[in-house]
This record gives structure tokens, sequence and C-alpha cells, in this order.
């Protein structure tokens, strides 16, 4: 069979509509956008009580008193969960896109049920619009009409326009054909005949029609949360994306209850607008109780008192708009930042969560001003490459964020790996005896129902998992290895394990279900999953020259497996919105990390030494691959220099006492301030710290390069009329939005000049895209490295008053003795730096020659790095 | 001031290749051949003129094509060949507004299932026609109002058609039809619908308003009861085809065919025919020449034969002026009631061949009684004691 390139043909024509359509598209946007707004602004300038009041005022009239009272209890509840703000957002997407659902189906539908040929042709388009898959379009949609509420509106109108063709023309076709030949034998125009007998009879049916439109188009709504619509359906789609189900539930809520007053509503209208309807209602009236619930005021009655609402939300507003300034925090006497802007980037896994906020209210504490920013994979990579984040501290290198690096290795900084190694797994509950290793899993796939757990199929993990670790342990055929999402993995887990079912997931260490649930790690004997990332922090591009301070702290940050798992754990027993508090009260407990990751500068000192050589080292390193990697490193340059170096693998904790009491001279692997600071605290008095030696990544906004003077945050201000005021954000609720929203456009200036769009990843990519295409000026919220600056001509926006916040890093620690003991040594290795490039290789060199050929490996790698060692002794 | 309605030659073909079908038809084509073609001939040659002020009745069982004929005098359908003129003008010359503008003012109509819109009050009902006329909503509701007055619906104005028993509703449509003063009145089955005395009641009301507004009237139905009671002139169709085209009596007496003849053979003609219709008026001039009970011309026939019973002589029939205009002999009744009984009958009398006289009234001719005078006693006796018996 040969493969229809129909794939490709679609990517073609949407080239094509996009360069040639494109005036015709961005009218429509303009249209959608300049509804939407307008609606959305009506919506959301009236107090929440009052607005209430006037919905159930409407709903008085249209249905009676009860509806009126439920009504009003139903919205307070939905502003009571503080999503009033969220509600109208989506009410007015809703209201646009259903005036315009009707405003083609109804024409449509009249057509189609006055030409069969018609109706035959629209039909299938309808079956095809209602049918095709929502994520399917909302991305193309994207590219047509840009991030935010006209693609939202799009996609919610492709969805519900449907119903209104299809009712319309049922409720024509259903007409009396003989009420049509009257009014035709009594010379009536076929205009006539359709507004004053058709229409009019049909009305019931062309209503209910509205009502699914609404309907449908609510159900849209939620999911259009995807491309930045924001409103219940951004809150909807932040939910499942961090499995918040509080949230969720309280979103969802929210929807039902707008569902259920709009479908009241439009029922009501329904009958109201129709003469028959008005006489079916008139026939039910009650008696009693029951006509005091029913009871409707009169529309002059109901009109003046929604007027009077209205009147009184209109002056509430005018009054109320002024008294809302900002509050500033001011500084501490740590005020090592100056509120200095600092923008850290992360993806919404558990330990960039962590280590992000760590940082957070680390720089915060040293006088900071700290926004966090959440972001995809990709977009952080391509926020810190475009320096619109200053650092992320969740760089899995060198595998599984190596290919970020190769392509914008110049363009990031890296400052260096706190946490390692991580390593994938598959994991199982401890409760399942006998299975330890990969090779337990053979022939018991019957326990397991046949399945492993997945996550999302796009996973580089899954990837593995399915074409390389499957195979090695013969398991391809026994277990079938179910697709699905991180959050529900985990829930899945969580089922499993209350129920003490049988289980096995995909997963990675660290993770903070090691912590909340018992669970072992499956061996991996064979090396299937290959060697373990460690999690780097990355920089942008120059970020440590400007900042050697939070590069110097990043560069010294550590954090153990336990403290991260433990810190991991209690942010996700916080909840959603609470990962701040939770690092809060987290670092309350674990006093001193603060100092530690963020040493006030003192007099750095070391004199120079000249019998340095005399003493052998004792080094201890950790079974890591940076740690194998520089170790190796530093023992071959330094052997070449006379040193003479003796290796002890060892576990963190000893190396520290060890250190502490001067039986280990050095470690390089020192993961500070975070993943090892529990044992950096206790013995930090006797240890000295080298530096980092390893360079964070960076989040950043990103304009394209033709976009000409605007270099800088700073070049933004006074030109938010070219971006539309918008700069086209990621997933809400991400870090990186969070540090733009809350810091970095406050740091500039900018946060009344520019909206910073909802969306996702993907929706920020696409509409790069369109508006790279067109060379239209776009602000989109980025972070390196990432594919797109080597796709697109980007300019990383510098951010001077780093309000991006900075990044993390590897340490060398040794004996307190050590500096005194070799000046010059310890000189060298506080030079020292890699790059992420030079590190990942050296890994990947290492691991390919495998266990006992390090030096062989070291020896290689310098081959094709020849200046390494020069670097690393200047004056040898 | 009624207006003349003129069906010439009018074909009207369903279905693919219309004209061509229509010289087939010509040719003498048979409908069930073309059945088989896929096309449907609703409408064969129908040609006959409506005078003003007439009743023209459409009869014909279901599938015979009359309402398609209906709908082709006001334009809703366009004949396929032939043409229809409204006071002179060929229907098809006019434009779709024209069309629009002449249905709206000059011709309207009723419908079998009245065809009211339920989202409008009666009187909006009513008002309707004038509403597309553009008369002034005051105007057009009083207009409205007096139609429904007409009709005997005073006080009913504000109420919903679906308030209203099915007699009333089309007593609404009727008065929606006559609100616009239209002329030609078109009527399709409007009182099939309804329950026999309801329709007997509308049938009455409408002969009563006929007396007064000289409608010209197209009144469509296959119950041939009904077409005798309203109709000056019948048309019988039959499979597309006008087969005869007479009065009452004309169709009763002399059926122009078989299949006429069958239709009318159920039919109570003691209840329809009157001393008028079976009168020899060669024998009419002069005064009554004697002191018998004498007969007036609209007396129905059983009474004429209760009459004729007891009267020696042949019956004189005399008008309101005393004038004697036809006589009614014993032999004559028998002839009469011998086309019931005897097929041959038919062709025994004269006046059948004489269909060309459609619109005459005195075609009776002369009969050859003696076939029937044996039986003449029993018959007379038989209408006597129990008229309803021949219907049987």
């Amino acid at each position: 069979m040969p493969r229809i390139t129909f794939g490709e043909w679609v990517n073609t024509g949407v080239e094509w509509l996009r360069a040639h359509l494109a005036w015709l598209f961005d009218f429509f946007k303009t249209v959608f956008a300049g509804a939407y707004d307008g609606l959305d602004a009506v919506l959301q300038a009236p107090e929440p009580l009052l607005l209430i009041g006037i919905l159930s005022v409407v709903a008085w009239r249209l249905r009676g008193l009860s509806a009126g009272v439920l009504s009003f209890l139903g919205f307070v509840f939905v502003d009571a969960l503080g999503l009033w703000s969220d509600s109208m957002s989506t009410l007015a997407l809703l209201l646009v896109a259903t005036v315009i659902a009707l405003a083609v189906g109804v024409p449509v539908g009249i057509w189609a049920a006055r030409s069969d040929r018609v109706s035959a042709a629209v039909r299938p388009v309808l079956d095809f619009m209602q049918t095709l898959p929502a994520m399917v379009y909302l991305i193309p949609a994207i590219i047509f009409f840009g991030t935010g509420a006209p693609a939202g509106i799009v996609a919610t109108l492709i969805f519900a326009v449907a119903p209104a063709v299809r009712m319309t023309e049922l409720g024509i076709r259903q007409v009396d054909p003989e009420l049509v030949e009257a009014a035709e034998a009594f010379g009536t125009t076929r205009r006539n005949t359709l507004l004053r007998v058709q229409l009019p009879l049909a009305l019931p049916t062309v209503m209910a029609g509205v009502n699914q439109v609404i309907m449908l188009g609510l159900s849209m709504a939620a999911i259009a949360g995807m491309v930045g619509t924001g409103g219940l359906g951004g809150a909807v789609n932040e939910a499942i994306g961090q499995l918040d189900v509080g949230l969720g539930a309280e979103a969802g809520l929210s929807i039902v209850i707008l569902a259920v007053y709009l479908d009241r509503m439009t029922n009501a209208l329904g009958r109201e607008l129709s003469p028959l309807g008005r006489r079916a209602a008139a026939a039910v009236r009650t008696t009693g109780l029951a006509r005091v619930l029913s009871y409707r005021p009169r529309p002059v009655v109901a009109g003046v008192g929604v007027i009077a609402l209205a009147l009184t939300a209109g002056l509430l507003g005018a009054v109320g708009g002024a008294g809302n300034a900002p509050a500033t925090a001011v500084g501490d006497a740590a005020d090592v930042g100056k509120g200095k802007k600092v923008t850290i980037g992360y993806v919404a896994w558990e330990e960039a969560v962590a280590s992000t906020y760590v940082w957070k209210n680390v720089l915060e504490q040293r006088g900071f001003d700290v926004e966090v920013q959440q972001y995809d994979v990709a977009p952080l990579y391509t926020a810190l490459a475009g320096g619109d984040i200053d650092f992320q501290t969740d760089a899995w290198l060198p595998t599984t964020s190596g290919p970020f690096l190769k392509k914008h290795g110049g363009k990031v900084e890296n400052l260096g790996a706190w946490y390692g190694p991580t390593s994938l797994e598959l994991a199982v509950p401890a409760y399942m005896d006998g299975i330890d290793s990969m090779e337990d899993l053979k022939g018991r796939a019957d326990e397991f129902g046949g399945k492993i757990t997945g996550i999302e199929p796009s996973a580089g993990e899954m990837d593995l998992l399915k074409n390389k670790v499957l195979g090695a342990y013969g398991l391809e055929d026994e277990y079938e290895v179910v697709d699905s999402s991180t959050p529900a993995m985990l829930a899945e887990l969580k089922r499993a394990y209350a129920a003490e079912e049988p289980i096995v997931t995909t997963l990675w260490s660290p993770h903070w279900a090691y912590n909340d649930f018992e669970l072992k790690k499956l061996k991996d004997p064979k090396d299937a999953w290959g060697a373990g990332d460690k999690i780097h922090t990355l920089a942008r591009d120059g970020y440590s020259e400007e900042n050697p301070v939070v590069a110097g702290w990043l560069r010294d940050f550590t954090m153990t497996e336990k403290q991260l798992t433990g810190l991991e754990a209690d942010i996700n027993a916080a909840g959603k919105g609470n990962q701040d508090k939770a690092v809060k009260a987290w670092l309350k407990k674990h006093p001193g990390l603060v100092d530690e990751w963020a040493p006030l500068p003192e007099g750095a000192k070391g004199t120079e030494g000249g019998e340095e050589t005399a003493r052998p080292l004792e080094v201890a390193w950790f079974p890591w691959e940076e740690d194998i990697a520089v170790t190796h490193l530093w023992k071959h340059v330094l052997e070449d220099r006379g040193y003479t170096m003796n290796l002890k693998q060892m576990d963190v904790g000893p190396v520290y006492t060890g250190l502490a009491s001067g039986d280990v001279d050095l470690n390089f692997d020192a993961w500070l301030p975070h993943a090892q600071s529990n044992f950096w605290e206790k013995t930090k008095d006797d240890l000295v710290d080298l530096g980092s030696w390893y360079e964070p990544t960076s989040l950043e906004i990103a304009v394209p390069s033709y976009v000409k003077g605007i270099d800088s945050m700073e070049d933004l201000k006074g030109r938010a009329d070219e971006f539309d005021g918008r700069i086209i954000g990621i997933e809400p609720g991400t870090g990186e939005m969070n540090l733009l929203k809350k810091d970095v456009l406050p740091a500039y200036g900018l946060q009344d000049e520019y909206e910073v769009v909802d969306g996702s990843t993907p929706a920020m990519l696409a509409e790069l895209k369109r508006a790279y295409a067109e060379k239209k000026p776009v602000a989109v919220t980025l972070w390196s490295p990432h594919w797109s600056y080597d796709q697109y001509e980007l300019t990383k926006l510098a951010d001077p008053k780093k309000a991006w916040g900075e990044g993390n890093r590897i340490h060398t620690i040794a004996s307190e003795d050590f500096p005194e003991q070799y000046p010059t040594l310890a000189g060298w290795i506080k030079g020292f730096r890699m790059s992420e490039e030079e590190l990942a290789s050296l890994e990947a060199e290492i691991v390919r020659r495998g266990q006992g050929k390090e030096s062989e490996a070291v020896e290689a790698w310098l081959k094709e790095h020849p200046d390494v060692p020069g670097r690393m002794t200047p004056d040898a | 001031m009624s207006s003349r309605l003129q069906a010439e030659k009018v074909y009207k073909v369903f279905g693919g290749r219309p004209e061509q079908t229509v010289e087939r038809l010509r040719k003498g084509a048979d409908r069930e051949e073309l059945r088989a073609d896929g096309v449907t001939a609703a409408v064969i040659d129908a040609s006959f003129t409506v005078e003003p002020g007439e009743i023209f009745v459409v009869m014909g069982l279901s599938g015979s094509g009359k309402s398609t004929l209906l709908r082709m005098l006001n334009g809703l359908l366009e004949p396929t060949a032939g043409t229809v003129s409204f006071d002179g003008q060929d229907l098809a010359s006019l434009t779709a507004a024209e069309l629009r503008t002449l249905r709206s003012r000059r011709i309207s109509m009723v419908f079998q299932h009245f065809a009211l819109f339920p989202h409008r009050t009666v009187l909006q009902n009513a008002a309707y026609g004038l509403e597309v006329q553009g008369v002034p909503r005051a105007e057009r509701e009083e207009r409205a109002a007096e139609a429904l007055a007409l009709c005997g619906l005073e006080g009913w104005e504000k109420s919903w058609p679906d308030e209203l028993s099915g007699g009333m509703r089309q007593r609404v449509g009727l008065a929606r039809a006559l609100a616009t003063d239209a002329d030609l009145l078109l009527m399709d089955e409007s009182f099939s619908a309804l329950d026999p005395l309801i329709r007997r009641e509308m049938q009455d009301q409408l002969l009563e308003l006929q007396k007064t507004l000289h409608k010209t009237i197209v009144f469509i139905t296959h119950d041939l009861n009904e077409a005798m009671r309203l109709g000056d002139r019948i048309a019988v169709m039959r499979d597309g085809e006008i087969v005869q085209i007479g009065t009452a009596e004309d169709i009763l007496v002399r059926p122009s065919d078989e299949y006429v003849a069958s239709f009318t053979r159920d039919v109570d003609r003691s209840k329809v025919l009157t001393a008028a219709a079976v009168m020899d008026r060669s024998t009419g001039g002069g005064e009554a020449g004697c002191d018998c009970p004498t007969a007036t011309p609209d007396m129905p026939f059983d009474e004429l034969c209760a009459l004729c019973a007891r009267t020696p002589h042949a019956v004189e029939v005399v008008d309101a002026e005393g004038a004697r205009v036809g006589t009614v002999s014993q032999e004559r009744l028998v002839a009469v009631i011998g086309d019931v009984d005897a097929d041959d009958a038919v062709a025994d009398t004269d006046a059948v061949a004489d269909t060309d006289a459609v619109a005459d009234t005195d075609a009776v001719a002369d009969t050859d009684a003696a076939d029937g005078a044996a039986k003449a006693p029993a018959a007379c006796e038989r209408h006597t004691t129990g008229p309803e018996g021949v219907a049987a």
C-alpha cells in the first residue's frame, strides 16, 4: 500500500492559506478579538455581586422566583470559588461564538431547508466539523488566528455551528407545507413567507438549536483553554496539567452552573419569543406556593431592576476603579539583589518546581525580585536561549535535554548540575515481592494485566521504554505500555497503591512518588535505560557575567535526593498554587540552607604554594556521571601536572563527613546550594566551597530579529502597539508565566502596557510561526535552549534588571584546610568551568567506553578538547 | 362583480420531459404507460369556463388531478401546456410579482386542513391576506372582523386557532379568504375534513353567503353529494381528464360514460333531483289547467313522487308567478328512477347524447316511458313510504 502523504498536503494547504489569505484571517481575528474584548470588558466591569443580581433578575423574569434565587446562589458560589472573572471571560467567549454561530448557522440552515441539494452538501460538512477531534484543528487555528480568544472562538464555532444549521433546517422543514402554500396562495413573497410563517413556526426548534449551540460551545470553551482563551477553560486546562483535582472540580462545577443557567435561560427565551410558547407557558400557570415561586415580574419591573443594578454597577466601577494601587515589597538587610529582577523558568515537573521555588525563595531572601514561569520542555529551552528567562534548574543532561544544548550550546551557560544522577526506570510498589529488576518482570505479565502504565506517548522515556528497554529484556510481547499522561499515571499509581494491587509504572528519579509511596525502582542490569541524566542549571547566555553573584550561587547549588523528594512531597501535599508557601515552610524546617546556597559575599583568599604535589589528594566521588567525568578529568589533568590523586567512591553523607574531618580533600560534585544542603548544613563550618563549574539556563521574552530596536526588555517599553499589547505566553500557572507576570513585566514597568496571553506551548509556537512567516512583530515567552532559536532568527531580550532570576550549579567542595594546603589548585578549581557540551560529550565518551576505562575515555576526549587542560590549570 | 375564469386545453405533467409527454398525451398515450416511464400526467387536456358568480365544482377521486388543476388556477402551479386565463389575462404572461398581487387581491383560497397560522390569533389569521396587501393595521383588523362576523365568528377574534373546533377553524379559513374581497375563491376540499353535520352546516353557510356575495367559486370535492348540493355546474375528473361537465342533473341523469354513471349510482337522487330537473318543458306555457295540486320547480324528487301518485294526470310544475313551466308525468318519473335500476335506460334516453348542452338546465328530453311504465306504481309507492330505500 503506497503511503498517501495526506498530512503533507494539509501542511502545504495550510501554508498556502496562511500565505495568501492572511488578510482574511486577520480580519476575522480582529473582528473576533474586538467582539470578545468588548463583551469581556462589559462583563468584567461591574462588581460580581451586581452582575449576579442582574443575571438573577433576568432569570426571575424569564423563569420565575425560584429560578432567580437559584441563579443568585449558583453565581455567588462561583464567585466564592474565586472563579467569577474566569466565568465571565468564558461567558464572553461563548456569547461571541454563539452569536457568530447563529449568524452563520441560521442562514445556512434556511438555505438548506429550501434546497435539497444544499442540504445534501451541507450535511457531511457538519458531520466533519462535529466529529473532527478538536485538538486537530485547535493548533492550526492558532496559525491562522493567533492565540487567545479568536482561536478559541473559531474552535468553539466550528464545533457549535452544526446544531444551529441542523435545527434551523429541521425547524423550517417541519413547518406544515399547507401553511407555506397558504402563505403563497395569499401572494406572500418568499422572503415574507420565511419571516412571517416559516421562521416564527420554526422558532421553538431554532431556539432548541441555540440552546445546543450554547451547550456545545461551553463544552468546547473548556477545551479551548488550551489555546489561551483563559477563563474557566484555562482553569480546567491548568488543573488537568497539574492533576489538581480540587481546582478541576471547582472550574468544572462553575462551568456546570454557567451551563445550567444558560440552558434554562435560552429555553425560557425560546418560549418568550414564540407566541405558541408564551401560550403554552400561560396554560400551566399554577397556584399557591408554587405560584409565588414561579412569580415573574412584569417586563417593565424586571427591566427597571436590571437597569438599576447596571447603573449601580457602573457607578461603583467608576468609583472603585481608582483605589487599587499595588504595594511594593521592601528589601532587607541581606539585600544583595536590590530588587533586581530574576526570572526562573521551569517545567511542571516536580523537581523543577521544587528547585525553582527554592531559588525563588532563596533569591527573594537575598533581595531579588523573582518571577517564576512555567513552560513546556521545549519552550523552556527556547526561552532560555532567547534570554527570556535567566535560568532554569531542570536541564536533564546529557541525554534528555542534550539535543537542545547541541542546538543552542553557545547561547546558554551551563551552571552545572545540582542533582544526579537522575534515572529513568520502571517502578513497582514495595509490596510486589520478588520483583526487583527488569528481568523479574518476565513471565509475570498476568499479575499486571500485561500492562505497564506509561506517561505521555511523546515523552522520550516512553520511546526508550517501548523501543529499547522492553526489547532488551524480552518483554515486548508480554507487556503493553499504556500511553497516558503523567497525572493519569500518578493517579493510577495512587489508586493501585491504595488497593495494594500490582502495578508497574514508568517513573523517574527524583520523583516525589518515591517519598509518598513505598516503591521499588526496578534494576536495569543490562543498562537498557542508558546512563542517567543529571539535573543541571542552565542560564541564559552571558548571565554569569552580568550576575556573578547569583551565577556563583547557582554553580554551587546542590540538593540531595532526600531533600529534593521531601520537598517535592511537601509541595505536592500543599497543592497547586501553594508551591511558594510549601517551599517557604520547607526552608524554615531546614534552616541554614539559604545561607549555604546563597552565601553572602566574603573575601575569597588563597595563597600561592609550591609543594602542593607532594601529598596525594584524597578525592571522593559519587557514582554519578558528571562526577565520574569531572573527577577523572581532573585526575588526568592534575596527574600531568605532577599531582597524585586517590579516588574514593563514597556516598554523599560520608563525603561531607570525610571532608569535614579532613580525611578527604576534594569533591567535585557538590550539588549546592540545594540538593546536598542538609549535609552541607551540618558540616559547612568545616568545609570550603571552591565555587561551581557548571552554568544555568535561561527564561526570556524573545522577538524575531526583524523586529528592530528591541534587544532588551527595556526596549519593549512604549512599543506595545507594535505587539498589539500582547506577549504570547504558554501554559498559565507555569513558573515562567508567573515570573513574567509578577516580576519581569513590573520590573520593566510593562505590566500595564502588555497583556500576557495564557495559552500553551504548542499554541505559543504556532503563534510564533504564524507571526514569523508574516514578518509581524511578536513577543513570545521562550527559554533557552530551544529549537526555535535554531529555526528562526530570534532575539532573546536582555534582562538588565535580572528580573527573570538566576540558576543553579555544581560546586567543588574541599576540606577546610584545602585552600591553604593547595592554594594553586584551589585557584584553578575556582576558575574551572565546563560547558554543557563539554560535559555531555565527556560523559558520553565515558559511558561509551564502559566502566574501568574512564582514563582512556578522558584521554580520548581531551584529544578533541585540547584547550581544556590549559584552561583548567592556567598558570601551570 | 365577479370575474370569469377560463382554462383551455390545460396539461400538467410531473417528471422528466414535460413537453414531449404532452405531445404523447395529445396523440392518445395512456396515463399508465407514462407512469411506467416515471412521468405523472396529473391533468390532461382540461378545458372549462367558470362564469362570474358561479359555483363550479370539480369532483373526482383522490389522484384524479383535481387539486393540481386548482393550483394552476391561481398560478401556484404552472400548466405544462395550455392556458389559464382570469379576466381574459393569461396567468402565464404575468410576472411573479404580478401573479402574487393577483393572488393577494383577486384570488383567495380555502384549504382542506384549514391551514391557519397557529402563531396568529383568529383575527390575525383572518387579516393575513390584507396584511400581505399592505393594508394598514386598523383597517385590516376592521375588515377581518367583518369577515369573521360574516362567517359567524363574532367574539372569537382574540382566540387562537387551536382553541377552535374544526368547523370554526374552517370558518376562519373562509373569513380569511373573504376578507381580501377577492373575486375568485378557490376551495380545496374545504369541507372534507369536517364531520358530516358540520360539513352540511358549512355548505349551507357557503350557499347563504354566495346569495349575497356572488363570488366566483371553484370548489374541489370528492363527495358527489356535496358537489350536487353546491355546484351550479360540476366537472367530473378521472385520471387527470375531465370526463363530464354539467349540472347536477346532467351528471346524474345523463352521465357521459360508465365511470360517471357508476360514480353517481350511490347518490340519493330523490334528494338531489328537483321537479325542474325531471319535468317536460315542452308542455310549459300557460297557467295551471286544473285545481289539482301543482309542484314548484325546486320541489324535491321524493315529494314530487308523492304528489304524482295522488294526481290522476301529469303534475303541473308552476313557478312563483303561477306560470306553468312544465309537467311531470308518472312515466317520466319512472324513467328517471329507471336510470338507477337499469343501466340500458341511459342509452334509451335521447337527451343523454346531447352532452354539449352542459349549461343547459332544460336538457331533459322526451323519454320513452314504455319500458318503465310497469314499475311506476311500485317505484312511486317505494318513494312514498321510504325514499331512502332507493339509495340502498
